[in-house]
């Protein structure tokens, strides 16, 4: 859930332990990746804000959106532009990220680092930890770190550098949390994989509607893409410290004002339902069973209830008398199917034409 | 004279020879084998003893769990309780740090309370559960219990070791994660390795070589592997650097192990690597071992499996080492659950599972793993 995973990263990190990290991925059917980072980063300023969080610092390594988008986005959640120097820095590597442009050589944003290349991992690293030190400075206090999107960085370095940043970052001393959006359908899935490998956290945004067999549509079906109505499903997986998996799904809503999670009410039962496989008989018995099989009259000698004893041999029909409650049959295979108050037993038999005893062994090889 | 797996039958062989020495922390076995302890106790019964001198050990990992490292954690503090001489290798920039987390010997007094905790299960026997009380006949067998506690120790995962200076205990830790054609930890292994030669004289010493995650993600090295299998050249690399790696490592370790009284232990992401360069390690392997994450909270998994509370992962034991010998080793149960007794000891459990539907064909057919979300997941028993 939303909730659980911007508390996680609020959290931060225990000492001696890596960092969490949290993978947030999407698809073409479901591009709201971004809103669902925006949200978490918003949810981590403010954190960071209100001093609740492991972190005093944030710093954003900026590929897709300008660094003025962001102090856009959270102007329009309430923060103050002034303060945002205090603890937010943005690598910008969105303005140029390979050198191209001459003249722009620093920014007059102190805030604003400019990145001119960004192949160089290394150097990006630096400028992360220089960044982030410059405002927490040496010692105990840490600070998170969010990456725009590791898709535009997988396209600019090799995924085993784009590893070795995101390892280098998790066991840095002063880094809290770290989170990042990859588009997973833009790359192959080892990428995907290796990404959720190193990641505490991973929360995919997949489309309300799964084909039976798991797999994510590969048929693209034009109509469901056109029907995009900005909902779908927020499943998280949360690995925890004792090496268990928490499994979580939320539905989520895409609005004007951003994007809204909202816990569905059956539950995890959905995700895991192949986990079980069938067992082999049904011991529960239903309300309605339980309460018929109350009613039954079973057909033994001392009934308990102080009425006379029929003994009934299989062999006649009981007379009819008023009093009674109907005849039972009774022979092996009978089995409990009852009215509605009364209590009977239905014997069905498999084929109208046998003899009353043709169930038990028939004696008719016997020559006596 | 029939060799029955010691834990299902009665009758024990007495393997004890006396014309061999016996060193401690080195069990003899049959065929001329010996075994040296795993740091686990169950897992030492499961595989027979333990792992052999000589053999190369491949656990596969889960990128969900870090239950591998508990594996790796016992087999190094066995190591040195029994002060052998350890490798240990991993793609952090601080190796020994891992030192500092390796659990302590169980003191003999704790251990005893093991046995009354059985006790009290037995006013509720489960049918179908029955091969659970046969082990409950050796915990009396006072002889097998001392000779166990000089093999292999009880470790507390709650408590660190305390690792002496590293000079006085033969310990090398070395990082695997900058090294761009593995040259210098060939060479790490090949000196460690010529401190544990095997010869006639018999069974000096034995070693342990500990490796965590060969060919993670984040080292420099794991792109050429998987440029050599084919898929996606973005670059063009020569082809003696591609082909040089995977082979090598594996071939090797694995030729040097056999000429000498160590065991090697190397966990790899498999899920990670090119299908071609997973498949090859795991045949390359003695003994293969896989560990497996298991869903949160998970109230079918709960209704399904007995001591799920206390179940933190499965462990699958794929191969066991087959040493001059021609006959299989044949497990009863191949998949375990890893459970943290009282939170301070791994113990492994058989799965005790209710009896299933057996038309539902897919949950012993596939091998899928929990990791995988987009896949149906089925627990492979």
């Amino acid at each position: 859930m939303a909730e659980s995973i911007c508390r996680a990263l609020r959290d931060g990190a225990l000492e001696g332990e890596h960092a969490p990290a949290l993978t947030i991925k999407d698809t073409l059917h479901t591009p709201y990746g971004f809103q669902a980072f925006t949200h978490v980063l918003c949810s981590l300023s403010s954190n960071i804000l209100s001093a609740k969080s492991q972190s005093k610092c944030l710093v954003l390594i900026a590929f897709e959106k300008s660094p003025s988008f962001y102090y856009e986005l959270l102007r329009s959640k309430g923060v103050d532009v002034n303060t945002m120097k205090n603890w937010l820095r943005i690598l910008d590597c969105y303005s140029d990220p390979l050198g191209w442009k001459d003249g722009i050589t620093g920014s007059n944003d102190a805030a604003v680092k400019i990145c001119k290349n960004v192949r160089d991992l290394e150097k990006l690293l630096s400028y992360v930890l220089e960044l982030g030190k410059g405002v927490v400075g040496q010692g105990k206090v840490r600070f998170s770190v969010a990456i725009d999107s590791v898709s535009v960085m997988l396209r600019h370095a090799a995924l085993s550098s784009v590893a070795s940043l995101i390892n280098n970052l998790r066991s840095n001393n002063q880094v809290s949390s770290i989170f990042w959006l990859i588009h997973s359908d833009l790359h192959e899935t080892r990428s995907t994989t290796v990404l959720e490998y190193m990641s505490s956290m991973v929360a995919s945004l997949d489309s309300m509607v799964h084909s039976s067999n798991g797999q994510r549509s590969s048929s693209l079906n034009i109509f469901s893409i056109e029907h995009n109505s900005g909902k779908g499903k927020f499943n998280v997986r949360l690995k925890r410290r004792n090496g268990r998996v928490k499994v979580m799904c939320e539905e989520f809503h895409v609005e004007q004002t951003g994007i809204k999670f909202v816990v569905i009410s059956s539950g995890n039962g959905m995700v895991n339902h192949t986990l079980v496989p069938k067992v082999q008989f049904n011991l529960q018995l239903s309300e309605k069973e339980r309460a018929d099989r109350e009613n039954v009259v079973l057909p033994f000698e001392h009934q308990g209830i102080g009425k006379e004893v029929q003994i009934y041999d299989g062999r006649r029909s009981l007379p009819v008398e008023q009093n009674e409650t109907s005849p039972v049959l009774t022979t092996e295979k009978s089995h409990a199917k009852a009215d509605q108050g009364k209590g009977e037993i239905h014997y069905f038999r498999d084929s109208d034409d046998e003899h009353l005893d043709s169930d038990e062994d028939p004696d008719d090889d016997l020559d006596i | 004279m029939v060799f029955y797996k010691q834990k299902m039958s009665s009758f024990s062989r007495n393997l004890a020879d006396s014309r061999l020495p016996q060193i401690p922390g080195v069990k003899h076995g049959p065929n001329g084998t010996s075994f040296v302890s795993t740091g686990i106790p169950d897992l030492d019964k499961i595989l027979g003893g333990g792992f052999h001198l000589g053999s190369l050990v491949m656990v596969m990992e889960d990128g969900e769990a870090p239950h591998h490292l508990l594996l790796l954690r016992n087999f190094m503090s066995q190591g040195l309780v029994h002060n052998q001489p350890l490798l240990y290798a991993s793609p952090s920039n601080d190796p020994k740090s891992f030192l500092g987390t390796l659990p302590s010997p169980v003191s003999p007094k704790d251990d005893k309370s093991r046995g009354p905790e059985t006790e009290q299960e037995k006013g509720l026997r489960i049918a179908w559960q029955y091969r659970k009380y046969f082990g409950e006949n050796q915990l009396n067998n006072e002889n097998n219990k001392d000779a166990k506690k000089e093999y292999c120790n009880e470790f507390d995962l709650r408590k660190p070791l305390k690792v002496p200076s590293l000079g006085a205990q033969h310990i090398d830790c070395f990082s695997i994660l900058e090294s761009p054609n593995l040259t210098a930890f060939r060479d790490r292994c090949s000196t460690f390795l010529a401190q544990v030669p095997r010869n006639d004289k018999g069974i000096g010493c034995a070693g342990r070589i500990a490796i965590q995650s060969l060919c993670a993600p984040q080292c420099g090295y794991s792109d050429t592997e998987f440029w050599f299998s084919g898929e996606r050249n973005i670059r063009c690399s020569s082809l003696n650097a591609q082909r040089g790696f995977s082979l090598y490592v594996d071939r090797f370790l694995k030729s040097m192990l056999r000429s000498s009284n160590a065991v090697a232990v190397i966990t790899f992401p498999s899920s990670l690597l090119s299908p071609s360069l997973s498949k090859r390690w795991q045949h390359m392997a003695d003994t293969l071992l896989s560990v497996r994450a298991i869903p949160d909270e998970d109230k079918d998994l709960a209704n399904l499996l007995t001591g799920y509370q206390d179940m933190v992962g499965l462990l699958h034991v794929h191969k066991v080492a087959q040493i001059n010998t021609q006959v299989p080793v044949i497990l009863d149960a191949n998949t375990f659950s890893i459970k943290l007794q009282r939170r301070r000891s791994l113990v492994l459990e058989r799965l005790n599972q209710a009896p299933v539907d057996g038309s539902s064909g897919t949950s012993y057919g596939t091998s899928s793993s929990c990791s995988s979300s987009s896949k149906s997941t089925s627990l492979d028993f």
